[in-house]
């Protein structure tokens, strides 16, 4: 090596090795622990810094891609908007504000028509608090019309729909969506409660609880445990967890919610503690889950067999999860008071690959590290997008690698 | 990719080494090593007890009584609260913040330092957050053995020990930057590395978490409280935010302070904290505060009640002679303070100055501007009376007798027969922090 190469790289590598913690320095070791630079991106949620939906009222904590392939965005906080990203145009064009909501949790789901529906809450996750003389949240509709053309609204209250109150007094607290039956399914909060919504009917329905009890605890603890996502498999079942942890079956055709022989993975003992908090099908219709403990697992709804495969973070909580294009899962772990992680698990290797946290580096433009993603969705090319869900929010695009791994080599003679 | 990258990109690869190598060296100090002819003399007292502290940052407070608290920070292990009585002229160790949090035979990451500006309460109190040492690179974030979080705490004089309010409720965070406000008896912080806005009300017994106000890049380093009890900060490119304790909210202002150009590179720029409001003065006189921006010692003032979100105006760059417009200007030190005599006083580094990281020792000018007048004045070099090396100056305050004080490091030096006791080593001279002040003539 050239001598002066050599004598600037020790220089130089001493400055940044040693460069201060008290000044916020962050060495080239601390990169390594991030999501790969050149995978990763962000967006402002609007056209920042003035006509971007404001900090307080832009926590993502829900997103769903249309069939046409747009996605689209709910935020919570003092207030709650819709956004929506076109990938041909790659920005957040936000919608304008649901007038009255604060909170939409997981709660947007997009019909075959293109139509987009919103379950409101007030907050959730909150020891079941504030629902005194609380009338319930709605479901919404709103109907897309040349979205791509229309100009940010940021005080501008959506024009929407009002479809009623599923459950009187409670939120609705997660939705998912029959695409070809027209059917939407949610659970609410605090009591969780199953509900149906027939699209062509314009009808609610009941069909019971999947928590009768609070969760064994402390006095001042009030929380059901109620699964925080619904799945719908290709018959048009609905699955989600309950108390104990129990794996629990909407039957499409009977119309019965049944409790199955089934538990959400966790350590023993802690199947009361642990639901289901994401949900992804895969193209043979095969379900993966992660949980609030933190343990991925597959379910086969017709067979009903589980595997319970792990757990990919020594954090709680697997908030989102979708497959790519390269049949990888993707995932994202931790709970609010940790840093939320990003990792994939390749089914046909039974691998987890760590990703890293969540930061984007475009200095000297922009930078920003989300610590709480409580939103997951796959756009229909493949880009992985995250929500984060804090007072001041972003919207991240991930890019897996498109080519499928091929399996390892040996490279052992002989084996 | 950047401009800037690709221009590096075609520059020819000797060029660019040797060009690299007199950046770094610039940066590393070497201009300015020896001792300039005009020197100002200032006065120093070790921290007697406590030679293993490492570190200091911001946490000074000249308290009414004329006491002078310092918080001491040491990675790996537990900070401290020193306070100096200049009646008695001693120093004293008030207490050991891991253990009076709680947590000694816990074993988790410790108290290691308390990293902002104290405040004195109208019970006379003083109050504050703690902070955490070593970052393991977010290896330890989240995990059992990791850092617990900060507490609010208050030391008080007439039972000379730290009374401790308990964790602030946010796990792995810390009190970067810290103020307190006697009107409201609030205890506010900046959490690191999240970039939450929290107060603890004293009266009250509660933490509050306001949520995220910036990125852990732009978490500005002082926050102001004027004298409504309004608090005022920066985030992301210096844009100042203001909290209302009386409608508990928090507005993003539209007025930004003065700041150098971004895209200036001086070779650790992508992952090095900018954080634009670096250190803040409230003055009582003309209802503004006045500060320095981090990038480039630009001196500003904000008048919080002009125009409709407020008013800065640039006033000056306070920095070590000779790096007026220079690219390669050492960040802005946390040595600063308004005197009685209504000049700002600014300890400006004529390289980058960080204890034990920093590379090369050198000198720190005294540098004054007079509010009224306008007029900017370099009182020379700091030198001390017994003529050993001081440097750094990392938190600077005001005693009520117009003693200006700030927190820097000394040599010291071998003395036969006793062992060597350092905090660190800068450019292999052993250091001590101290207690450094100036009377103003």
């Amino acid at each position: 090596m050239n001598r002066r190469i050599f004598a600037f790289t020790v220089v130089l590598s001493f400055l940044l090795a040693s460069a201060g913690m008290g000044q916020g320095f962050r060495t080239t070791e601390y990169s390594s622990r991030m999501v790969s630079q050149v995978r990763i991106d962000l967006r402002d949620l609007g056209y920042p810094p003035i006509d971007v939906i404001p900090s307080d009222e832009c926590a993502i904590r829900a997103l769903a891609v249309s069939p046409g392939g747009a996605l689209y965005g709910a935020t919570s906080g003092t207030r709650s908007h819709l956004f929506v990203l076109f990938p041909e145009n790659g920005y957040v064009q936000p919608l304008g504000f649901l007038q009255g909501v604060t909170t939409v949790h997981r709660s947007l789901v997009i019909s075959k028509a293109g139509y987009v529906y919103i379950g409101t809450a007030k907050q959730v996750d909150n020891n079941g608090q504030g629902y005194e003389g609380y009338a319930g949240g709605h479901l919404l509709k709103y109907i897309p019309k040349n979205d791509e053309s229309k100009p940010i609204r940021i005080d501008t209250p959506l024009d929407v729909t009002d479809l009623g109150i599923p459950i009187r007094g409670e939120a609705v607290y997660t939705l998912a969506i029959d695409r070809e039956r027209d059917s939407i399914y949610g659970l609410s909060y605090p009591h969780g409660q199953f509900f149906s919504y027939d699209i062509a009917a314009a009808k609610f329905a009941v069909h019971g609880k999947v928590a009768e009890n609070i969760m064994p605890g402390e006095k001042f603890e009030n929380e059901k445990n109620i699964s925080r996502a619904l799945a719908v498999d290709d018959a048009g079942n609905v699955f989600c967890s309950g108390e104990n942890g129990s794996i629990y079956r909407f039957d499409a055709e009977k119309r019965r919610l049944e409790k199955l022989k089934l538990t959400a993975p966790t350590v023993l003992g802690r199947e009361p503690y642990n639901r289901v908090d994401a949900w992804a099908k895969d193209p043979s219709g095969i379900f993966y889950g992660g949980t609030s403990d933190g343990y991925l697992f597959r379910l086969n709804p017709k067979t009903l067999e589980m595997d319970n495969l792990g757990k990919p973070l020594n954090q709680y909580r697997i908030r989102g999860l979708v497959i790519a294009p390269n049949d990888k899962l993707y995932g994202i772990g931790g709970d609010d008071d940790e840093p939320a992680r990003l990792f994939s698990y390749d089914p046909a290797r039974g691998v987890y690959a760590m990703l890293g946290l969540i930061e984007v580096n475009r200095r000297p433009y922009y930078a920003w590290q989300a610590w709480v993603i409580d939103a997951l969705a796959i756009g229909n090319d493949g880009t992985v997008y995250l929500g984060e869900t804090e007072r001041k929010s972003k919207l991240y695009l991930y890019y897996p690698e498109m080519e499928r791994r091929k399996p390892a080599v040996s490279k052992t003679k002989g084996q | 990719m950047s401009r800037c990258s690709r221009r590096v990109e075609e520059t020819d690869v000797k060029k660019q080494t040797v060009l690299l190598v007199l950046l770094v060296l610039s940066v590393a100090g070497l201009f300015g090593a020896n001792l300039p002819s005009r020197t100002v003399t200032v006065e120093y007292r070790e921290f007697t007890g406590l030679e293993t502290m490492d570190g200091n940052w911001s946490a000074l407070y000249a308290a009414s009584d004329g006491k002078v608290y310092v918080g001491l920070c040491n990675h790996g292990g537990d900070g401290h609260l020193a306070y100096y009585d200049p009646k008695t002229d001693r120093m004293h160790d008030g207490g050991n913040l891991t253990e009076a949090a709680g947590e000694a035979l816990r074993r988790l990451g410790p108290q290691s330092k308390i990293h902002a500006k104290f405040g004195e309460g109208k019970d006379g109190r003083i109050y504050f957050g703690t902070q955490r040492g070593w970052w393991f690179n977010w290896a330890r974030l989240g995990t059992k053995e990791g850092y617990p979080g900060f507490h609010w705490m208050a030391f008080d004089p007439k039972t000379n020990r730290i009374e401790d309010f308990g964790l602030g409720g946010l796990r792995d965070q810390s009190i970067n930057t810290g103020a307190y406000d006697p009107l409201f008896n609030r205890i506010y912080g900046m959490a690191s590395p999240r970039g939450h806005f929290v107060y603890y009300d004293v009266a009250k017994r509660k933490s509050v978490d306001k949520g995220r106000v910036s990125n852990w890049d732009s978490i500005c380093r002082t926050l102001g409280i004027d004298r409504e009890g309004n608090v005022y900060g920066s985030f992301g490119i210096g844009q100042v935010f203001k909290y209302d304790p009386r409608t508990d909210e928090i507005r993003e202002l539209s007025v930004h302070i003065p700041l150098r150009q971004k895209g200036i590179s001086l070779g650790r720029d992508y992952g090095k904290s900018e954080t634009a409001w670096r250190v803040v003065a409230w003055d009582d006189k003309t209802s503004r505060f006045y500060g320095l921006d981090e990038s480039a010692g630009l001196l500003f003032s904000f008048d919080p009640k002009a125009g409709k979100e407020g008013e800065v105006r640039q006033l000056g760059q306070m920095c070590a002679p000779g790096f007026e417009n220079r690219r390669d200007i050492p960040f802005t030190n946390l040595g600063f303070a308004l005197g009685r005599d209504r000049k700002l006083y600014y300890a400006a580094s004529d390289h980058e100055f960080d204890h034990f990281n920093t590379p090369k020792w050198g000198n720190v000018y005294l540098i004054t501007y007079n509010i009224d007048t306008g007029k900017m004045e370099n009182l020379g070099a700091m030198v001390s009376k017994d003529g050993r090396r001081v440097y750094g100056m990392t938190a600077g305050d005001t005693g009520p007798d117009g003693t200006v004080y700030f927190v820097g490091v000394v040599e010291v030096k071998p003395q036969p027969g006793r062992p060597m006791v350092s905090g660190g080593k800068i450019d292999n001279i052993d250091y001590r922090l101290a207690l450094v002040f100036y009377k103003p003539k």
